[in-house]
């Protein structure tokens, strides 16, 4: 049996594939959690960004077939909470539901809503503490 | 170093011969829209599944819809007219390899045009109830030739990343035909408004009728269908860095 070394190109892209299968086995276990959960509940886990932008915080959930006079939405310190009815079930799912934590504290009485083309959206003012410096 | 990719076998369950084609491809990317408007339209023209594409790398599953086994990647013929969809992502770390075996398969059809479709990530989406859309072709002329023809703005600076911009590369250096149609679009939210913004300039480029109405009428339940495969979609985005679309390319004075 003739051995021949690997060029070191096919090792970098062999480990590549590893690395991307690995990821691959993570993201489809997050998949199962969030189709499993939507399926016992008979919720749907919308799409969801979430963006800090300077002193403010950008949360947007993709949630076609609802309406702003139904959505329910909660904000805390440090979470954001949307309930909202979808009038296109796909497998019986019939509302909206997701909590999402924030990575940073808002104002709760800063955040501003709007609910356009299917895509609701929330800006919120961070909650900053601290002093101001001058610069010399 | 170029090494030839056994991994991908083009199948045509009934031969695909003749002369012309445009070829369309919708593989999923930003917004799903290439997708989206690739489905569309071999749906409202009725095209006829004559071949698939077998990838090793792919997951061993299959795609049933009613009652049907489909194919992951499939291609679609009307006259000389052919797309190729597909219900999965292109994995990262096979969109070049890939690219390049599916380009050996459609330069031995002589296409006359090779047509990506495609969303253009835009922060800005909400704000727009008409979005923009651009082209770029393999050659400055063919650009110019469509951008006259059909009023369509030119995609001028900028990069694209992953499967459109390997085909449209490949394109160039083979000298086929080849042009990007893309819409601003949501990131990672499945965008049938803009992919029916792309449906419009290619009916136009194909010459022929297509209403996008319908497309439109079932966005909201296109969305809730397609957000498996947006979410998907997403982390092959981040592996073929689709996020430098939002950048500019560096310019040295």
């Amino acid at each position: 049996m003739s051995y021949r070394r690997k060029p070191l190109w096919r090792i970098l892209l062999d480990e590549f594939r590893r690395i991307e299968e690995e990821m691959s086995r993570i993201e489809d276990e997050f998949i199962r959690r969030v189709k499993e959960a939507e399926g016992m509940r008979g919720c749907i886990t919308p799409l969801h960004n979430l963006y800090e932008s300077g002193d403010e915080i950008i949360f947007t959930a993709d949630m076609p077939g609802s309406s702003k006079e139904e959505i329910d939405l909660r904000v805390g310190e440090n979470y954001i909470r949307v309930e909202a009815p979808c009038r296109s079930p796909i497998r019986g799912e019939r509302k909206y539901l997701l909590h999402v934590e924030l990575p940073v504290e808002i104002d709760p009485t800063s955040v501003r809503a709007r609910y356009k083309d299917g895509v609701l959206e929330v800006v919120a003012r961070k909650r900053l503490r601290g002093f101001r410096i001058r610069v010399e | 170093m170029k090494e030839s990719y056994e991994g991908v076998e083009i199948v045509e369950v009934e031969p695909i011969e003749g002369e012309g084609f445009t070829i369309i491809e919708g593989f999923p990317d930003v917004g799903l829209v290439g997708s989206i408007a690739a489905s569309f339209i071999a749906d409202r023209l009725g095209m006829k599944e004559v071949g698939y594409v077998d990838v090793e790398t792919l997951p061993p599953i299959i795609s049933v819809r009613d009652g049907r086994i489909l194919e992951l990647i499939r291609i679609y013929r009307k006259d000389n007219l052919l797309a190729i969809l597909s219900d999965v992502p292109i994995p990262a770390s096979i969109v070049k390899p890939f690219s390049r075996e599916l380009m050996n398969w459609i330069e031995s059809k002589k296409p006359k045009l090779l047509v990506s479709l495609t969303g253009i990530p835009e922060p800005n989406r909400l704000n727009i109830d008409k979005p923009k859309v651009y082209l770029l072709a393999s050659k400055v002329e063919l650009g110019q030739r469509l951008h006259e023809a059909m009023g369509i703005e030119m995609f001028k600076d900028g990069f694209i990343a992953g499967i459109k911009g390997m085909l449209l590369k490949e394109g160039v250096r083979r000298g086929i035909d080849t042009v990007l149609i893309s819409a601003q679009s949501h990131f990672n939210y499945p965008d049938p408004g803009s992919a029916a913004e792309v449906v419009r300039y290619v009916s136009k480029i194909l010459n022929i009728e297509l209403d996008v109405k319908p497309l439109l009428e079932s966005a909201e339940e296109l969305k809730l269908r397609l957000r498996d495969l947006m979410r998907r979609t997403n982390r092959m985005m981040q592996g073929v860095q689709k996020s430098r679309e939002l950048e500019l390319p560096p310019v040295y004075l």
